[in-house]
């Protein structure tokens, strides 16, 4: 799979500070990002904590001996075991400073993170930031946030309109660093060709409407270009928290000559309009 | 380690720690924690440790098996808890695991509610309960012993049934879809089920998938019993017990 991707972060228009953090491993495939919580308590050191857990326990080469911390399920790939291991480590980190730090007590972090390899995509996810993949002009999401609201719409108390206009919203069930131990969501999905896979803080969820999402990842080709334009419309309704927009887009993997028979052939036929107008 | 406590009319009984293995519980004396009632099953019900999570399970119990007055099939205790079997109820000692809670020792600050916060399991609960008091009568329970299933009931699959445990579920001819679709000329992917907080919602992939044979223009959320049909393959989407 050929994969190009983008990523953007920004202040929004109330905060003083970005508690977000992110970071795109290109030679991995590998996309983090994380919202930090805690406010005075060093919110932002939290999410640069688990970003940096992260990214150093997948670049680890596997011969190092690294252990696999956390559960993990025997049908899972190689890197899904890793990920997911990196994620219970870097609770572990953010719970352990904040242990050792008096000052970082409460800090705390969302985390979502995705990592390709082939035609194969692994999500590990905790907290309310959020993993939607664009397929086929569907918007789906790929993770459920471990918010109050979503619990409750998950049980029938409340209905997903309800749970927009909710004050609770901002009540977390799940988060990195708040307890030594956590569980981590987990799984494994195909990925298929012009798959647009994005990474998002509540920052962009509570200001911008999924099928907004849908048609700008479609209208603009440019992952750095979508998720800034994804950033200016969460700012344009008010940008009340840190934004924070990984886009990432599969494109077809050439196959030598097969590929180059069928693509050529293709791409001669959308030379002559054939192609309609995709 | 957790621990559970039979307890009869505020008495206990017997207590019996949960470990690795399963604790077995029910009428017959061979149990780890035998429950001398007619009202109780021979082998009534089992608790044990599941990924980190304390799990209770009905053994297709002639009177079942109750969680804080909820009647269920398979359900994750937390500490405090009691289960009901007959006049008898076992109380849980899961205090041992638990979590520290999110604030414990810490300076206690009343939070804003426009900041991000985290509940410990004991809080989450009681406001979880608390919502479900106030709505209707909400047996939220029972909800999440049902298991979304496909039944293949025409065209070629590599199953006879699914169960629908990922939040998206490809239905097509690739090696790696959940439902392989079998034959000549079909899709990699031919439709998609994407598992949201509301519900089950098919959306088109190569295909435009009916259900209850209408076509489908947009993603639509499925009922139990509804009907899919997509590439010669027909199925029924219905929720397991």
């Amino acid at each position: 799979m050929r994969i190009v991707s983008g990523g953007v972060t920004d202040l929004g228009r109330v905060r003083t500070n970005n508690e977000d953090c992110f970071r795109i491993v290109e030679s991995l495939n590998l996309f983090v990002l994380a919202d930090g919580m805690g406010g005075e308590a060093h919110g932002e050191v939290a999410s640069a904590l688990a970003v940096e857990t992260i990214v150093k326990s997948c670049m680890d080469p596997l011969d190092s001996g690294a252990t696999l911390v956390g559960n993990s399920e025997p049908t899972w790939g190689e890197k899904t075991k890793r990920l997911t291991s990196a994620v219970h480590l870097a609770n572990k980190n953010i719970y352990d400073a904040a242990e050792a730090n008096p000052e970082q007590h409460g800090m705390g972090a969302t985390l979502t993170a995705a990592w390709i390899e082939g035609s194969k995509l692994s999500i590990a996810h905790v907290g309310d930031s959020r993993a939607y993949l664009l397929r086929s002009g569907n918007l789906q999401q790929l993770t459920s946030d471990h918010s109050l609201v979503a619990e409750q719409v998950r049980r029938g108390i409340l209905t997903a309109a309800e749970a927009e206009e909710s004050e609770m919203q901002s009540v977390l069930l799940r988060a990195l660093g708040a307890l030594p131990d956590i569980e981590v969501d987990t799984e494994e999905h195909i990925l298929f060709a012009r798959d647009i896979l994005m990474l998002c803080c509540d920052g962009l969820t509570r200001m911008v409407t999924e099928p907004e999402i849908a048609g700008t990842l479609q209208a603009e080709i440019d992952p750095t270009k979508a998720a800034e334009k994804l950033i200016a419309l969460a700012n344009e309704r008010g940008g009340v928290d840190n934004i924070t927009v990984i886009v990432v887009r599969v494109g077809a993997e050439s196959r030598g000559w097969f590929s180059w028979l069928f693509g050529g052939a293709r791409k001669r036929a959308a030379r002559n309009g054939a192609a309609g107008g995709s | 380690m957790a621990k559970l406590s039979l307890m009869f009319e505020e008495k206990t009984v017997k207590e019996v720690p949960v470990g690795t293995r399963a604790v077995s519980i029910g009428r017959s004396p061979d149990n780890d924690l035998p429950v001398d009632n007619l009202a109780v099953s021979n082998y009534h019900a089992r608790v044990y440790f599941e990924g980190g999570r304390l799990v209770v399970e009905d053994l297709d119990s002639l009177n079942g098996t109750f969680v804080n007055d909820l009647r269920v099939e398979r359900a994750t205790l937390h500490d405090g808890d009691s289960i009901w079997i007959g006049k008898h109820h076992i109380k849980v000692d899961a205090s041992g695991d638990a979590p520290v809670p999110w604030d414990t020792g810490r300076k206690a600050s009343a939070p804003r509610i426009n900041e991000t916060m985290v509940l410990d399991t004991k809080a989450r609960r009681e406001m979880l309960q608390q919502a479900a008091a106030t709505g209707e009568r909400v047996q939220f329970a029972a909800g999440r012993l049902k298991v979304p299933t496909l039944v293949i009931v025409g065209g070629r699959t590599d199953q006879k049934e699914y169960m629908l445990t990922n939040r998206l579920t490809v239905i097509g001819k690739s090696a790696m879809a959940t439902v392989k679709v079998k034959g000549w000329f079909k899709p990699p992917m031919a439709a998609q089920i994407n598992q949201r907080d509301d519900g089950y919602y098919i959306g088109p992939g190569d295909k435009m998938p009916s259900v209850n044979g209408a076509p489908i223009t947009g993603p639509v959320r499925l009922n139990d019993g509804d009907v899919i049909e997509v590439s010669g393959v027909r199925m029924n989407f219905i929720f397991r017990e």
